[in-house]
């Protein structure tokens, strides 16, 4: 492992209340490790404006390994930054060059308020799944966990769309701002599962319905969803949302 | 009634309605090209199928009462569709790249709509709101094409259709839910090869009339 | 010593396999229409706290559930890669309660309550059930049946997992399960929330005191009970596998209001995470440990070797885990792997830019066995492994080194999960009660779920059905105004210090002592010399801290400066605990006790209890009480791995 450092300017949206305007305002990150990850990067940055007095940058973080979900930017127009299947808090500094230039916005979305710099509201994601996100088990009442055989491929196929981890680079990436691929990941983790069928019609119309309330514009197959999610969920599974969603209403 | 107005105050119910008349069209525009490549069989086997055609009777009525109902849905939902994406998010971003998604094709939907819409209405005042008693189909089609920026408007015009349709034909599949990894290349193909087969086809046509015929 | 009366763990009598099922007959229950008149608090919304708060939910109770991040979704427990341990014998290999029962309190060093153990072993079979019903995609076979693979050592395959995501796929499905309850407004969720104190009227956990994270406003919050699902306090060290935000706040405020600590020092050292890069570090990431089935371990044979591992010969390389232990080799247990590889950095042999790695080489796997058989076990770590370092271990040795990755200290609590607070009740990986010195690989969900779904909805009615409770409310009782007062005048001292260094400053530096003198070795010299560090690192953070920005509204510094401070007091905790227990067991290794074989040496006979640890007053030393554990169905033994 060769290690060097870049110097980067970063043009960063900072705003400290919703309700107030927001800029891009420039910093410069110097001698920033290329092992570093994006937001260890932005640490360095924040460290260096707490020494002369000035409030760090607010970002969403937390696990830092690319599975909590909670951060997140667009980072030169593209959500989570250029890298295939990355979180912001996966993707490495050895993907900049030296003396590049690096926009980053929060997520916009009618659905997301800005909160604060990068901090967006996103409760809306919540609010889609509690309207019908779950199977009806209370616990203590289930049958034995083999009683009911499933398909391996079938399974599988459930697994890929349960890997969702609801951090909005979908919404944020969709030139509409649509929450689809979002929603149809649980919904296809719970309508091809045995478990999920008794609930099947009643939750999608439910879903899709609290979804349009929230605010989140429509799905028009633009698949940029797809290519800037982290977890790489497919929109096959949106077409599978619209196929329940369509057996739904018409039956 | 109540029961349509339900599903289509949801935004996949619009999408639903968008792509059951983008079907309607497709298939219009498929029987549409076959009957105009009668012309490069010549005057003979044109006017045979304009005959052939005008033989159906009310049929052809109760087609042009249906395709102007689809086209007012496909338009009205299509406004109101783009009305709502524009404001889900009423702060840009700065910086707007494409991820590697979105195609030309998709991303001109609305503007490609809102330009067939202009090219259809002053296409069906070429050749449908006129007296056709005083001239033949052909005569109509000969006169239009003989003038050079109507040969280029309509070349224009034709190939706007084919983008709005390179997104459009599978685009409705997916939003009708018939879309799987097994079959998702070939839909994805066949829009291509068929929104090349609608510019070329039409296209080809007015430049034919103007040079060849 | 006198025995505690303070420390009654309420175990059940009878024999081991009927406790539990007397217990809950013993309990008091409350009385369906009753139900809806009690209120609980629920802090943490991981495994532990959001089953809890589903499941109470679901019997009637009505729920209030804070968590720290935007979302309960967001919770640390998603992290989980490997799996959940279920005594199901699906494998039909002969695995039953009682062997998982038997595996966790050996694999704690017999430092664990065995009635606590063998309930947990019992109820890993309904988690499964329950689970499956939720609709978690589990991996398969081809008949559709559910998969297990053993782990962690294990002998027997009962190990449940979804890829290498069993804590995501869990901690969504008792998210969806509350989400469901608050979509029936039985629960009330109050996300970016920070629990700051604990408010207890008449002796009884009454209810919380909390930051509103995003207006900054001091909120309170009243209820019959308190349940605290916190997490673990691995980010005392500065550097964890934990989530940037995990912390002890919640746990050690309790711990100042009455609650016992339990064990502190019992903090678990994972062998396989991705070495530390430079400074400005945020945290470390965990592969998981399967990778030692096929990479083997090694180092240059000379200190200060700084070739490339290609141009190192066979004959200049010490395979250091292989030479000392011939039979296990490198699947010796976390600890020994963690600390042989210490040993051998510290030794100056270790690797990378820091000298702070080791080597893990699956050349002579891939030789053995194609490339494509060694990318079908182990391709999303390779992957994973690669995007961080920018490493490709197919071609160049993987470099780990061991991290902080869960602690099995935590609050102390009696059967019934209660704490010596009454009506305050730990769940998960922030209570103390089942791992003893050393927590088994894919233990940790079990016992989060266990505890959720299947403990608390029983004990916490047996509390609420035999407890009178005066009125309280928050606007009128004194105990809550005091604690807003308190918090409110602790965030203006953090404000107002106007110091020079950061608080990020203030945390590596602890954990680096920790590290170093707390970590997976310790002796006596070292931990006075860390205490008296700590204490002064302490004295100088409230001194010279800057914090900037204000209270009332988003303040990310803040928040942690808040953490921070906590972690500073409770770093003495821990150090003070490891110089009183005076043997080695699992995770606490002291130099001063261990076998020939270098392997930790317990003495059973002085130090065969928890040690809880009551607050006393700042600046004062904690008292010691002393649980001590006895063991009537197991015999105990000493581990070797040569």
């Amino acid at each position: 492992m060769i290690s060097k450092s870049i110097n980067l300017t970063l043009k960063v949206w900072r705003q400290s209340r919703g309700e107030k305007k927001g800029h891009l305002e420039t910093y410069y990150a110097k001698d920033i490790s290329v092992d570093m990850s994006f937001l260890e990067m932005i640490d360095v940055v924040n460290e260096d404006l707490t020494k002369i007095h000035k409030e760090p940058i607010a970002f969403d973080h937390d696990c830092r390994e690319g599975i909590c979900g909670m951060c997140g930017a667009v980072v030169n127009g593209r959500a989570h930054g250029h890298e295939k299947e990355t979180t912001l808090c996966q993707l490495h500094m050895r993907h900049f060059s030296d003396g590049a230039t690096i926009v980053i916005e929060p997520w916009r979305s009618r659905a997301f308020p800005l909160i604060k710099d990068l901090v967006v509201d996103r409760s809306a994601l919540d609010k889609i799944i509690q309207a019908g996100g779950f199977i009806s088990v209370n616990a203590g009442g289930a049958p034995d966990a083999n009683a009911l055989p499933i398909p391996r491929e079938v399974a599988e196929t459930a697994f890929n769309a349960a890997a969702c981890i609801g951090c909005g680079a979908c919404v944020a990436a969709c030139p509409n701002a649509s929450a689809m691929l979002f929603v149809s990941a649980k919904i296809s983790q719970l309508a091809l599962l045995p478990q999920g069928r008794p609930e099947g019609a009643k939750r999608v119309q439910a879903m899709v319905r609290q979804m349009d309330e929230c605010g989140f514009g429509n799905c028009s197959n633009e698949t940029e969803c797809e290519v800037e999610c982290p977890k790489g969920i497919s929109i096959l599974n949106i077409a599978r949302l619209n196929r329940e969603f369509l057996k739904a209403e018409f039956s | 009634m109540n029961w349509f107005i339900e599903i289509f105050r949801t935004s996949i119910g619009k999408k639903i309605v968008m792509a059951i008349t983008g079907l309607g069209f497709s298939l219009f525009l498929l029987i549409h090209l076959i009957g105009n490549l009668t012309l490069y069989g010549g005057k003979e086997l044109f006017m045979s199928y304009v005959e052939h055609l005008h033989a159906l009777g009310p049929l052809i009525h109760v087609a042009e009462v249906g395709l102007l109902t689809f086209a007012i849905i496909h338009v009205v939902s299509g406004l109101i569709l783009f009305w709502q994406n524009l404001q889900a998010r009423p702060i840009r971003y700065k910086i707007n790249k494409r991820a590697g998604g979105r195609t030309l094709g998709s991303a001109t939907m609305p503007y490609t709509g809102v330009l067939i819409l202009i090219f259809v209405v002053i296409h069906l005042l070429n050749f449908h709101f006129i007296d056709h008693s005083l001239q033949t189909a052909f005569q109509v089609i000969s006169a239009t094409f003989s003038v050079l920026p109507y040969v280029v408007f309509y070349t224009i015009a034709v190939i706007i259709v084919a983008i709005h349709v390179s997104h459009g034909f599978w685009s409705l599949f997916q939003t009708l839910g018939a879309n799987h990894a097994n079959y998702m290349p070939a839909i994805k193909g066949f829009g291509i090869i068929f929104s090349l087969l609608v510019a070329a086809g039409f296209g080809f046509i007015p430049v034919y009339v103007n040079f060849i015929m | 010593m006198k025995p505690d009366t303070k420390l009654d763990s309420k175990t059940p009598d009878g024999p081991l396999v009927d406790k539990w099922d007397r217990h809950r007959f013993n309990l008091k229950l409350v009385n369906p229409a009753n139900k809806k008149k009690f209120e609980i608090i629920v802090v943490g919304t991981g495994l532990a706290g959001a089953s809890a708060a589903a499941t109470l939910a679901e019997l009637g109770y009505h729920v209030k559930n804070f968590c720290i991040q935007d979302s309960p979704r967001r919770a640390h427990s998603i992290a989980a890669q490997g799996g959940i341990n279920a005594a199901k014998n699906y494998a039909n290999d002969g695995d039953s309660a009682w062997r998982l029962f038997y595996d966790t309190i050996k694999g704690g060093d017999f430092r664990a309550r065995e009635a606590n153990v063998y309930r947990l072993a019992q109820l890993s079979c309904n988690i499964i059930d329950h689970c499956v019903a939720q609709g978690i995609p589990f991996a398969r076979d081809y008949g559709g049946f559910l998969d297990n693979r053993s782990f962690g050592g294990a002998q027997v395959s009962r190990t449940f997992y979804a890829k290498g995501q069993t804590g995501q796929q869990l901690l969504l499905g008792a998210y969806s399960a509350l989400m469901r309850q608050v979509s029936t407004g039985m629960v009330k969720l109050f996300p970016r929330r920070e629990m700051m104190d604990l408010v207890i009227v008449d002796g009884k956990a009454r209810g919380i005191v909390v930051r509103n994270l995003i207006t900054g406003e001091i909120e309170t919050y009243d209820a019959h009970a308190v349940v605290l699902a916190t997490g673990g306090y691995g980010n005392v060290f500065n550097l964890s596998t934990n989530a940037m935000a995990s912390n002890v706040t919640a746990s050690f405020r309790a711990y100042k209001r009455g609650a016992y600590f339990a064990n502190p020092c019992f903090t678990q050292i994972h062998p396989t995470c991705i070495p530390v890069h430079g400074t400005f570090q945020s945290k470390l990431t965990l592969m998981s440990e399967s990778l030692r089935n096929d990479g083997r371990v090694w180092v240059p044979k000379k200190p200060g070797d700084k070739r490339l591992p290609a141009d190192i010969p066979e004959s200049e390389r010490d395979y250091y885990l292989e030479n000392k232990y011939p039979s296990f080799g490198n699947l010796v247990p976390r600890d020994v792997a963690s600390r042989n590889a210490k040993e051998q950095c510290d030794m100056g042999k270790g690797v990378g830019e820091t000298g702070l790695a080791v080597y893990l080489d699956f050349a002579d796997a891939i030789k053995r066995n194609g490339k494509s058989v060694i990318a079908g076990k182990y391709g999303n770590l390779f992957e994973m492994y690669e995007k961080i370092s920018g490493d490709n271990p197919y071609k160049t040795p993987m470099m780990i080194y061991p991290a902080v990755h869960y602690t099995m200290g935590g609050l102390w609590v009696d059967y019934n999960l209660m704490s010596t607070i009454q009506g305050l009740f730990v769940l998960g990986e922030a209570n103390f009660s089942d791992h003893g010195a050393n927590r088994l690989g894919a233990s940790a969900l079990m016992q989060g779920l266990a505890d959720g779904y299947f403990v608390i909805p029983y004990t916490i009615g047996g509390y609420l059905a035999q407890t009178s409770f005066s009125k309280v409310n928050v606007q009128d009782s004194m105990e809550f105004k005091q604690g807003i007062d308190d918090v409110q005048k602790r965030i203006e001292k953090l404000l107002s210090i106007n110091g020079k260094r950061t608080v990020s400053e203030f945390h590596r530096e602890l954990g680096l002592i920790l590290w170093d003198y707390c970590g997976m070795s310790r002796n006596e010299e070292g931990l006075l010399k860390a205490l008296s560090m700590v204490k002064k690192l302490r004295h100088e953070f409230w001194e010279n801290v800057y914090v900037p920005g204000t209270g009332n509204d988003l303040n990310q510094s803040l928040e942690n400066a808040g953490r921070v401070a906590d972690f500073l007091e409770f770093g003495e905790l821990m150090i003070n605990d490891a110089l009183a227990r005076k043997e080695s067991c699992g995770c606490h290794f002291n130099t001063a006790f261990q076998t020939e074989e270098n392997e930790a040496k317990r003495d059973d006979e002085n130090f065969c209890h928890v040690a809880a640890w009551e607050y006393t007053g700042d600046d004062q030393m904690p008292t010691f009480h002393k649980e001590s554990l006895s063991f009537e169905n197991v015999e105990l033994s000493q581990r070797s791995y040569k």
